[in-house]
């Protein structure tokens, strides 16, 4: 019996099977992937693993022996209590030390002095030991290397950076072992796979213990006064202070930072004697505070938290009973994690309470129900062949000690991302790093990484070195300003664009105070509280989910299935459901359903494919373009996950559009990427890879580095390489990520496929049917025209903003 | 291209951002940032190096249509320091043989002597007849003022929530403010007054915008 076990045994613990096969196969020096989920034991059975393996060795080695990587700092701090507890309990005298972006600069410094045995850490705080001049000697005795919540890290470019630093260190000490924890996944074997890059093989390992999940509809009690639109529903507040009241701890998760504000404040508003009871967590909060809500939820000190996806990870807060969900999670493997943060204890069920923020969600909740019986969790898609995370990856070591380019070339090829980069995409990066993507020499002063005679390529210019240490990161945020009170509390951060359209004296609502806006000073907002009960509330620009593949499925099974009518979310939609049919249809499972009708602001044409946000967008760019090639037209296209619209000044005809055969998937790629969203949508995206590739330099506020005359927007360079060097690397990156990423175009290939057996059902209304109701109301717009820019121009006005009159 | 009449003279809004000058067969040209790349470059940020030569493919071009004598430059000819990129001017001035003026910018530290010895004249603010050539927007009586500075732009909007940014001329009865000419300078949206007519530039044309009407 090994002593992990032996400290089972007398505790009176049962290890669970995947614990024993855990321990088992890493003793046998194998690479693991195992699946399970939070709250279930997986730190146990990797780190018993390990200290089962220290006590066989002769000696403990100094420096790292094992790095554990995970995607949280708040995280880390909890994996750090419990493996060095485990190793109280063992009585053995390994020390296990955090490293991540909070650590302070002296235990770094003793850190570095004396090396723990454990280290845990997050990827970016890995890539900066990588960059460390002594980085191969801190190293040198790493035996393995786990990687935790990988699920998380998993199709992000985070993910990316695991990948290369995993690979990076297998080079250097060949017999070290991989071990990835992740939850349940739909691609279970690829997400092995990925973690453990090319030619490695790995065992598999998958907890058996199903967490049973209740999932209760928040119907209102009267359904005319329900809306068929909107965002918010805050209108059911009576229905969530019942649950509240009910429970000990409630979490409640929204889905953006601004409905999260929303929702505390109407809670405070019309309960106020929650005060003290009540708080919020979201990402733009300031870190401590952040810390503070997380501690008083784990001492059972607080009644309800309004959370967003900040809270969907990994610490254990056991007093949390119910958990509720405003609005659409998106997924299902989104709503599972959310709901599993409540009945944390091993064998408890989780519940979670579906908010409908509008009327078509509650058929979305009978969709997640069915998603859940059939634990239809979603795939993570990978970064495929990042370039903007090789760049900067390639400047860190050249900051450091520098490398060689034929070392590195054979370890990158064995990562899962850049698995198929030839030589000759490896000759551009080389080429961009050291010459700047050029080969005139002539007047050129470029100078980034230098190669020294005996081939070795560093970095020598303190200034480039010092820029990059202060960017390392893919996580890019937009431009954020300090919220301050005037004492110098921090308060957490607030973007650019929302204050520059406050003025002085106004009041705006963050992390659930109204504040007054006293000055700007630099980049910081200083403020204080204010009395006045209105505010404005922030936005913030965030990443836009969308349905995933299996909610879009799951959501028209739901619709056809006649068993979904006898639900009660069903039989609450009735009034909805009769008039839908009396003044278009609800469309059978082979039909799609085209509605049109006027208002005064044009011809509305809408579409329902039900394919999530990002498939209905392209799909509708990609109409718009095809209609357009008939005859200059321009529209407006609005877009949700139900279907999109087009809204136009000048009438198309319902023949023109069904003779024409529009909907074919022919020419499908070719025609995507010649209409114009989707060059709008590589503009956006090339902002996190100008960021992260080196070449928009952000700073940090604490650390203000002269960079005046270096700053430049993202947009100015994606406009100079799409007309002056369409062949660099990283804009065809924008390309392919809006390709795979933006607009998923292997789900746009197969919903084509589905179209073309659907018969088209082109409904004349007289007037906006429930269906369109959220799309005409609720929209982001964009456009989509084949006339030239000069006639669009013609047709357009100024817009003077804030003009005085 | 658009025509303006000041004080009697005729002045030429050109879809690049140059202003034509009639009587005195001059070009004015705003905000160049010359230099901007190569600094860029040298700090490791590979910004393309064609985009070096824009300025030049440009202004050749206009040359051929509008064949001025004299071009006066609006300020920020430079973008910071000398740099490499002071040599390709260099010989554009010694081939061109027109006659070059500066009004020096916020931008423009590097020294006169430098200007001087290729046979640029620079001054901070300069009075023709009537007209007065600054950097800086500003209003000065009994003159018409033609500026630079900040990049100007303008959003438009149309029917159906459409939105496009272009940049543009500003002009009202006591000045213009010329938009960049530069490669990679970017702009900036100021609000637009009351007495504002804007004048919006795209590769093939210069076109008046309005306010809508009601």
């Amino acid at each position: 019996m090994r002593p992990v076990e032996k400290l089972f045994k007398a505790k009176g613990w049962k290890p669970q099977d995947f614990q024993v096969d855990c321990w088992e196969h890493y003793a046998k020096g194998k690479n693991i992937m195992l699946h399970a989920p939070t709250g279930t034991g997986k730190t146990y059975a990797v780190w018993g693993g390990i200290l089962n393996e220290s006590f066989e060795l002769k000696k403990i080695e100094e420096g790292i022996n094992v790095i554990w990587i995970t995607p949280l700092r708040a995280l880390a701090v909890e994996i750090q209590k419990s493996t060095q507890q485990l190793c109280t309990d063992l009585k053995t005298d390994i020390n296990v030390d955090l490293r991540t972006g909070d650590t302070p600069q002296s235990r770094r410094t003793k850190q570095n002095k004396n090396f723990p045995f454990g280290l845990i850490t997050t990827p970016e705080t890995l890539h900066i030991l990588l960059s460390s001049k002594k980085h191969k000697d801190v190293f040198k005795n790493l035996r393995s290397i786990v990687v935790d919540e990988w699920h998380e890290l998993l199709g992000t470019k985070r993910g990316v950076q695991v990948e290369l630093a995993i690979s990076y260190l297998k080079f250097l000490i060949p017999k070290i072992k991989i071990i990835g924890i992740s939850a349940t996944l739909g691609n279970k074997k690829l997400a092995g796979e990925i973690l453990m890059g090319i030619g490695n093989t790995f065992k598999t390992i998958t907890s058996k213990i199903n967490k049973k999940i209740n999932v209760k509809s928040i119907i209102p009690k009267s359904m005319e006064r329900f809306p068929w639109r909107g965002h918010l529903g805050t209108h059911l507040i009576g229905e969530v202070i019942k649950i509240i009241r009910k429970g000990k701890t409630t979490l409640i998760f929204t889905n953006t930072r601004s409905q999260c504000e929303i929702w505390y404040h109407t809670i405070i508003h019309s309960y106020p004697e929650l005060a003290g009871e009540i708080a919020m967590h979201h990402g733009s909060i300031d870190k401590k505070i952040r810390l503070w809500v997380e501690n008083r939820l784990r001492e059972n000190k607080l009644k309800v938290v309004v959370c967003t996806s900040s809270l969907d990870l990994g610490v254990d807060f056991s007093p949390v009973e119910v958990c509720i969900q405003v609005g659409s999670p998106k997924g299902v493997g989104r709503f599972i994690q959310r709901a599993g943060r409540s009945g944390h204890q091993p064998n408890n069920p989780s519940t979670i309470y579906f908010l409908p923020t509008h009327a078509i969600e509650l058929i979305e909740s009978v969709a997640l129900q069915e998603g859940i019986k059939k634990q239809m969790i979603e795939d993570r898609l990978p970064h495929i062949n990042s370039y903007d995370v090789l760049i900067q990856f390639l400047t860190t070591l050249a900051i450091g000690e520098g490398f060689f380019p034929d070392e590195i070339f054979s370890l990158i090829k064995k990562t899962f991302s850049f698995q198929t980069i030839n030589s000759s995409k490896w000759k551009w990066i080389l080429n961009f790093l050291t010459k700047g993507s050029q080969s005139l020499e002539y007047y050129d002063e470029f100078k980034k990484v230098q190669i020294l005679e005996d081939g070795l390529m560093v970095v020598q210019d303190k200034g480039i070195a010092l820029r990059h240490r202060l960017s390392m990161g893919t996580i890019v945020s937009d431009s954020v300003l300090k919220v301050k009170y005037q004492t110098g509390k921090q308060l957490g951060t607030i973007e650019e664009w929302f204050v520059s359209k406050l003025s002085k004296g106004e009041v705006f609502a963050f992390a659930g105070k109204n504040l007054e806006l006293l000055t700007l000073k630099g980049m910081e907002v200083i403020v204080r509280k204010s009395k006045l009960n209105k505010a404005k509330i922030p936005a913030w620009i965030g990443g836009r989910f969308s349905f995933s593949s299996n909610l879009s499925d799951l959501l028209k099974n739901t619709f056809h299935n006649k068993k979904s009518y006898s639900t009660k979310e069903f039989k609450a939609l009735d009034s909805m459901f009769n008039q839908q049919n009396r003044e278009s249809k609800i469309p059978k499972s082979d039909e799609l359903l085209i509605e049109r009708f006027k208002t005064k602001e044009g011809f509305h044409t809408l579409f329902y494919l039900f394919e999530g946000y990002a498939v209905n967008e392209a799909v509708s760019s990609l109409l718009a373009y095809r209609i357009s090639l008939l005859y200059p037209i321009t529209f407006t296209i609005s877009v949700n996950d139900y279907g999109f619209e087009l809204l136009s000044d000048q009438e198309f005809d319902r023949n023109i559009f069904i003779e024409n055969n529009l909907l074919t998937k022919d020419y499908l790629l070719d025609d995507l990427s010649k209409s114009v969203n989707i060059s709008e949508m590589s503009r956006r995206k090339f902002r996190e890879i100008a960021v992260i590739s080196g070449l928009v330099f952000q700073g940090y506020p604490t650390k203000p580095v002269k960079t005046k005359q270096l700053q430049s927007g993202s947009q100015l360079f994606y406009d100079v390489f799409k007309e002056y060097e369409p062949d660099n690397l990283l804009y065809q990156q924008a390309i392919n990520e809006t390709f795979d990423h933006g607009i998923e175009s292997s789900r746009i290939q197969r919903t084509f496929e589905k179209i073309e057996n659907l018969k088209v059902v082109w409904k004349d209304c007289k007037y906006p049917t429930p269906f369109s109701f959220p799309l005409i109301t609720d929209r982001i717009r964009s456009k989509m025209s084949s006339e030239s820019v000069e006639d669009r121009i013609r047709k357009m006005y100024l817009q003077l903003e804030k003009s005085v009159k | 291209m658009k025509e303006i009449v000041i004080f009697n003279n005729h002045f030429y809004l050109h879809k690049t951002g140059a202003i034509y000058w009639k009587e005195k067969n001059t070009l004015l040209l705003a905000d160049l940032h010359l230099g901007k790349v190569g600094h860029f470059r040298k700090s490791g940020i590979p910004v393309p190096r064609k985009v070096q030569g824009v300025f030049y493919d440009k202004i050749s071009k206009l040359k051929n249509s509008l064949n001025f004598s004299q071009i006066i430059f609006l300020g920020d000819l430079f973008h910071s320091s000398l740099n490499n990129e002071w040599f390709l001017f260099e010989n554009w001035v010694k081939k061109s043989v027109l006659k070059i003026i500066l009004i020096k910018g916020n931008h423009d530290i590097i020294p006169k002597l430098k200007f001087q010895q290729v046979g640029i004249k620079t001054y901070n603010d300069l009075k023709i007849e009537k007209f007065l050539f600054t950097h800086h927007p500003k209003k000065i009586n009994d003159y018409f003022v033609f500026s630079g500075h900040i990049h100007p732009g303008v959003r438009l909007t149309g029917k159906g929530k459409q939105t496009m940014k272009f940049p543009c001329f500003i002009y009202n009865k006591n000045q213009i403010i010329l938009p960049s000419f530069g490669g990679f300078t970017g702009m900036h949206l100021p609000k637009i007054k009351n007495e504002d007519q804007v004048f919006v530039i795209t590769n093939k044309e210069v076109i008046e915008v309005k306010e809508k009407t009601n």
